[in-house]
């Protein structure tokens, strides 16, 4: 008989095999690079159009620029996470992940882990870097906030969050819907379909605004938060229970049914 | 060993496996028979843990597949060749699975000198003929050099030097004291690889036998006998209570008696005999004969 293996060395050993079968296929690149370079690129392009407006005419906060240009990167990561589970059903190569590693809760955590990692790396590169493009424009017109300014670090940091939050739903749907364009349909639905009721009249647009995520990422970024929604701690947690919630349902789901 | 004790496996109102029991022991290439839609491939799924079963148990060396650590040194399986992601190359496909289990980049580099893919080692999945894909496949399979071996119609699609080349494969695999359960719905593919026979038909046990007995069993072995008094020797045998027909060529097809008591038989009554030859069924007869019942779709007969 072979000695034990450590719990460590077994986690390693699956953390290992996620992260080469991520690096090994070229949709990773791709979509890491929409992920980035879209939103870097709106950043860019929102300072030129502030370089240019005329005399005081400021976004409604210095911070939001930023946030929102990372909204176009959304889709890209969310893909990036869908398809770690769904290409593996849509050619059946699951069977064979499953039979090497029968604990099936250990393969989607690595999915997680190893695609959270790299989208968390990606969100905060993109966070800072639309900040630096941002505030060099509105510096110059000395409307911008600098990173030494009071909860500026943490808004953006906060912020960066975004991509990491998008990209683990990501993973946790695509075991649950088993298939990539229903994986992705399911992940645009739970994230722009809320945001929507958003327009109810008061008070019940904000009541359910500030549960929706895009809404709950625009809180903790915000210089200056809406009132009408959850304060930023709050909102963090909003936005870290949609993914926190969708991988406990794939988690609870996944070793429930037939592969 | 491979222990299967009362199996039933059901999805919605279709029965897969029905109470299916059996063993498969090491030192031998066991054969896996069924007509398509028989079980073969859910039992096996369900061996390897990835269907649960209705009722009824699987176990792999005494153990149930959920519970193995580093599963890949106890069980090697083949079930679907092309259940790969086409864009990662081979080297990275088999590392990615030895990695799970604690197996080593050498071990994956041995791997693809043994099945021959060493020059397309670095080569994208999608360029692999189906050829190629089972080899990489059987490769993944011995990546733990596991003690027990499945592999679901591992010769399906291949050309005859691919066939010849896994049948070798599993015979000297079973011979290093390996347990290999080879699926097929060819029986004419298993008699020239398998010494056991596990027989299945919608998903019930048909037969547990070894080939040579299988073919024994059969009812529709005769001796073909030819003679110039070929009228007169058929009434000699019918009157042993044998029974003779008639063959269109004027031969006699006789069962019940056996050639040397023909032979005697018609020696004692000095009754010259061109051909006396002892005919057994093909094992693809043999099991028909076992399977007809149970297939659940057939071809009308024109």
């Amino acid at each position: 008989m072979t000695a034990p293996v450590p719990l460590a060395v077994r986690a390693r050993d699956v953390l290992t095999s996620e992260w080469t079968k991520l690096r090994s296929v070229r949709s990773t690149y791709w979509t890491l690079l929409v992920a980035v370079a879209t939103p870097i690129g709106i950043s860019a392009l929102v300072a030129v159009v502030l370089s240019h407006a005329p005399g005081k005419q400021t976004p409604v906060d210095p911070l939001l620029p930023g946030l929102i240009s990372q909204e176009y990167a959304v889709l890209a990561v969310g893909v990036l996470g869908v398809l770690a589970f769904s290409t593996e059903y849509g050619t059946g190569l699951i069977r064979t992940t499953f039979a090497a590693v029968p604990r099936r809760r250990a393969v989607l955590a690595a999915k997680a882990a190893v695609i959270g990692a790299l989208t968390l790396v990606a969100g905060e590169v993109v966070a800072f870097a639309s900040f630096a493009l941002v505030q060099a424009v509105l510096s110059g017109k000395h409307l911008g906030v600098s990173l030494s300014h009071p909860g500026v670090p943490g808004a953006v940091l906060a912020g960066g969050l975004l991509l990491f939050v998008v990209a683990t739903m990501g993973v946790g749907l695509g075991s649950i819907v088993r298939h990539t364009a229903g994986g992705i349909a399911a992940l645009v639905g739970l994230i722009f379909l809320p945001a929507i009721l958003g327009v109810l009249p008061a008070p019940w647009g904000a009541r359910i605004a500030r549960f929706t995520l895009l809404d709950a990422a625009r809180q903790v970024t915000a210089l200056h938060p809406a009132t009408d929604l959850f304060a930023p701690a709050a909102s963090l947690l909003v936005m870290l229970a949609w993914p926190a919630l969708t991988l406990l349902a794939a988690a609870f789901l996944i070793t429930r049914r037939d592969a | 060993m491979i222990e299967v004790d009362q199996l039933v496996k059901r999805f919605g109102v279709v029965t897969a496996v029905d109470g299916l029991s059996f063993t498969v022991r090491p030192g031998h290439v066991t054969g896996f028979l069924g007509p398509n839609g028989a079980g073969k491939t859910t039992t096996m799924r369900v061996i390897l843990g990835l269907d649960a079963p209705t009722s009824g148990t699987a176990r792999v060396n005494e153990k149930s597949y959920a519970g193995l650590i580093r599963p890949l040194h106890q069980v090697g399986a083949l079930l679907d060749a092309s259940a790969l992601h086409p864009g990662r190359t081979a080297t990275a496909h088999l590392a990615s699975i030895a990695q799970s289990n604690g197996i080593g980049r050498g071990r994956v580099a041995e791997m693809l000198r043994l099945t021959g893919l060493e020059a397309v080692a670095n080569r994208r999945l999608k360029g692999f003929s189906l050829g190629m894909k089972q080899r990489l496949g059987i490769a993944v399979a011995l990546l733990g050099d596991p003690p027990v071996l499945m592999f679901d119609e591992p010769v399906n699609g291949l050309d005859t030097e691919g066939i010849a080349w896994i049948r070798q494969f599993m015979r000297a695999l079973a011979a290093d004291g390996r347990t290999v359960l080879v699926s097929s719905h060819l029986m004419s593919e298993m008699a020239q690889t398998a010494d056991r026979l596990i027989v299945i038909g919608r998903g019930r046990l048909i037969a547990d036998t070894t080939t040579a007995q299988l073919l024994e069993s059969s009812t529709r072995s005769d001796v073909l006998v030819r003679s110039p008094r070929a009228a007169e020797l058929a009434d000699l045998i019918k009157a042993r209570g044998a029974t003779v027909k008639p063959e269109e060529d004027g031969g006699l097809a006789v069962t019940g008696l056996d050639a040397p008591a023909i032979g005697d038989l018609a020696a004692e009554h000095g009754i010259a005999v061109h051909a006396l030859i002892p005919r057994s069924p093909s094992l693809e007869e043999a099991y028909l004969d076992l399977t007809g019942e149970s297939t659940d779709f057939r071809a009308a007969t024109p």
